[in-house]
């Protein structure tokens, strides 16, 4: 008996809007707000959602809402123009009021966990994110405190944004005041406070060497660019059973699960296919997976509930997953 | 027996775990609302219902400060409430405002009042954190106020936790075991792909059906042959935990006058009473026909499909009770369903903090 194609076919909402405003926001860093052309609401989100905006072929980047979910009508984003970057943030910076853009998503990896305390550490444009974040914070009633670096105030975006929170924001522009003092920020471990950072790799690795004395799950970070990931050895071959699609498959050493789902006829999700994003998130019933991606912490990791089908790999010869 | 002072001052179990309470659900419907207070119950939570001299919509915690008497048992004064019996009466901030026995009110005293958007359908109602209300806007229902829309439609208490009704309506295929008379003959064949479309917070489902035969019914209220075949889709679509919308549509070409998109809106408006009762407002609104003759057609048996709907969900939920949950096989068709599943358990996750 042969296997009948299922068809079922999971796709991300892709959604056509304009750029309804440009804003000059800092040195080299630009505020798109992205509207429907008719107005009508664009999906609903919650702090710490990214969108990817489909710049042109083989284009796709993914940036932070840094609006407010209260506005169904509008997302923003901010853009750090990066000459050295793969062309992604030159690109958006050449969009003009009112030009179409395509965007898909929104998505969240770095969702806002109700709880009584809140550190907010960015690192320059890392400060997006971490906006709706704070607006949520406030509103809440929490007990937060934003730690914002960057090269100089010239560059750092939203700080007009950030006055009306004075007193619960320490702004350290390199230039005047040096380096943001990780030792004091979060040196010391707070039970029931949770770190949320966002920035530059060097700073996002700086805060998890700090954290990893806090309890398991304090810290929540949002990587722009792949971790750097140890390998042991060479790839090997396993199986994987897709439960739901009653399909079982052999992942050669030089294929990835994503790719042998595909290959299959299985629907799965993929966007950024470096273990970043978070789209191919699938879950995992049985088995031990080798993770590979930049999305979930090691206690999620450890779970070993779900997988990033992209990139990670299993450590034994068989995985169960949900698809 | 110890008596701990600290008991009054815990915060009470969370009602319906499992269900994103930070979420605006329809706790009545627009006309409902008036000068006579309404009892209804929202995740668990008893909430009374009424309306300001101006108009405005309330909803406060149908329970009284002083002794366990319903507020919605007493009466609506000016813009306030009295509670029956205690006489203590509320504004419309639910702070208690007077009380008969002496002059001081007493420090303190209030109700719980929560944020309330009424959009001209439903008074909507937000029981979680009221003070992060405002960041999330109520879902829109619009076409339930278009004049372009014909609509009628039916609400009840179904003895069923949400998440089997959401269950339920990302899979309507069941339909056809349901109620075969009101199945659309498209659904007869083997279905076409299922195309699911995913955000952060909804779901959205698809299928495009080669041309078929109508129902009988549905040719009737369309006035068209009943042997004559057309191009149909199916849509579903998770809006927000509260709010289901199912769409299908008639492409109908070589009729003449008839030519054109027939469209059935299905709106789903579903509250978690309690963990185990959902209340249900459906509405069905099409684009065609809108006589009386069609609705005194269509009205019967959408009522008697949604009934066994109904019925059918709450014997699931008399197995589950009885028997226990169990694992459960998985099928391709349950891509819509385990994308639901899953904003709904994250939703969970981020207001608990418990990820």
């Amino acid at each position: 008996m042969t296997t009948t194609s299922v068809g079922t076919v999971v796709t991300e909402l892709e959604t056509d809007v304009v750029v309804s405003a440009v804003r000059r926001l800092a040195t080299d860093v630009v505020e798109l707000t992205l509207a429907a052309p008719d107005g009508r609401p664009l999906a609903p989100w919650t702090p710490g959602a990214h969108v990817d905006l489909l710049l042109g072929d083989d284009l796709v980047r993914q940036y932070s809402l840094c609006s407010s979910p209260a506005d169904p009508t509008a997302y923003r984003v901010a853009v750090l123009r990066t000459p050295d970057s793969r062309g992604g943030s030159i690109a958006v910076h050449a969009l003009a009021e009112g030009a179409p853009l395509r965007i898909r998503g929104p998505r969240n990896n770095f969702a806002l966990l109700s709880a009584p305390r809140y550190a907010f550490v960015a690192g320059g444009i890392g400060i997006t994110p971490l906006l709706p974040m704070i607006e949520e914070a406030e509103a809440a009633g929490a007990d937060w405190h934003l730690f914002y670096g960057g090269r100089s105030r010239a560059s750092m975006a939203y700080l007009a944004e950030l006055e009306k929170y004075a007193g619960c924001v320490t702004l350290v522009p390199q230039d005047e005041a040096g380096m943001l003092d990780l030792d004091t920020i979060v040196g010391t471990p707070d039970p029931g406070r949770l770190v949320y950072c966002c920035g530059p790799e060097p700073l996002l690795n700086a805060v998890e060497e700090r954290c990893a004395s806090w309890p398991h799950g304090s810290l929540h970070l949002e990587r722009f660019a792949a971790k750097e990931v140890e390998r042991e050895g060479e790839d090997e071959t396993f199986e994987i059973v897709l439960q739901r699609s009653g399909l079982t498959l052999t992942v050669a050493p030089d294929a990835t699960v994503f790719q042998t789902m595909r290959d299959a006829g299985v629907s799965v999700l993929g966007s950024c296919l470096e273990g970043i994003c978070g789209t191919c998130e699938t879950g995992v019933l049985e088995g031990e997976v080798d993770h590979r991606d930049s999305v979930l912490d090691p206690d999620e990791q450890a779970e070993m509930d779900c997988m990033m089908v992209c990139v990670s790999r299993c450590r034994g010869d068989r995985l169960v997953l949900d698809a | 027996m110890s008596h701990d002072p600290a008991a009054h001052t815990t915060a009470p179990a969370r009602r319906c775990p499992d269900v994103p309470h930070h979420a605006w659900y329809a706790a009545a419907t627009t006309e409902e609302v008036g000068r006579t207070p309404l009892a209804r119950r929202v995740l668990g939570t008893p909430v009374a219902l009424y309306r300001t001299s101006d108009g405005a919509a309330v909803a406060l915690e149908d329970r009284c400060a002083h002794r366990p008497v319903p507020l919605s048992d007493g009466r609506v004064d000016g813009d306030d409430i009295v509670a029956a019996y205690t006489g203590f009466r509320y504004a419309p901030d639910g702070r208690c405002v007077g009380v008969p026995t002496q002059v001081q009110v007493p420090f303190g005293a209030a109700v719980r009042c929560f944020p309330v958007h009424d959009d001209g359908s439903f008074v909507w109602v937000w029981a979680g954190d009221p003070r992060l209300a405002a960041l999330r806007p109520a879902p829109d229902t619009s076409w339930l106020r278009d004049p372009a829309w014909s609509t009628f439609g039916g609400a009840w208490e179904t003895g069923a936790s949400i998440a089997l009704l959401l269950d339920n309506f990302a899979d309507i295929t069941h339909v056809a075991h349901v109620d075969p008379e009101i199945a659309p003959l498209a659904l007869g064949a083997a279905p076409p792909p299922l195309q699911v479309t995913v955000t952060e917070t909804t779901m959205r489902f698809a299928r495009d059906y080669p041309p078929a035969p109508l129902a009988d019914w549905n040719a009737q209220v369309l006035e068209l042959p009943a042997d004559a075949a057309h191009a149909q889709r199916e849509e579903g679509e998770f809006v927000a935990p509260g709010l289901w919308v199912d769409r299908w549509h008639v492409y109908v070409e070589g009729h003449g006058d008839a030519d054109g998109t027939h469209s059935f809106v299905f709106t789903h408006a579903l509250t978690p009473v309690d963990e185990r009762t959902t209340r249900h407002v459906w509405r069905v609104s099409r684009n065609f026909t809108p006589s009386a003759a069609a609705e005194g057609t269509l009205a019967p048996i959408f009522e008697r499909y949604y009934g066994r709907v109904r019925d059918v969900l709450e014997t699931m939920q008399r197995v589950v009770d009885v028997d226990g949950p169990r694992p459960e096989v998985r099928v391709a068709a349950d891509a819509a369903a385990s994308a639901v599943r899953r904003i709904v358990e994250r939703l969970v996750a981020e207001e608990t903090g418990t990820r």
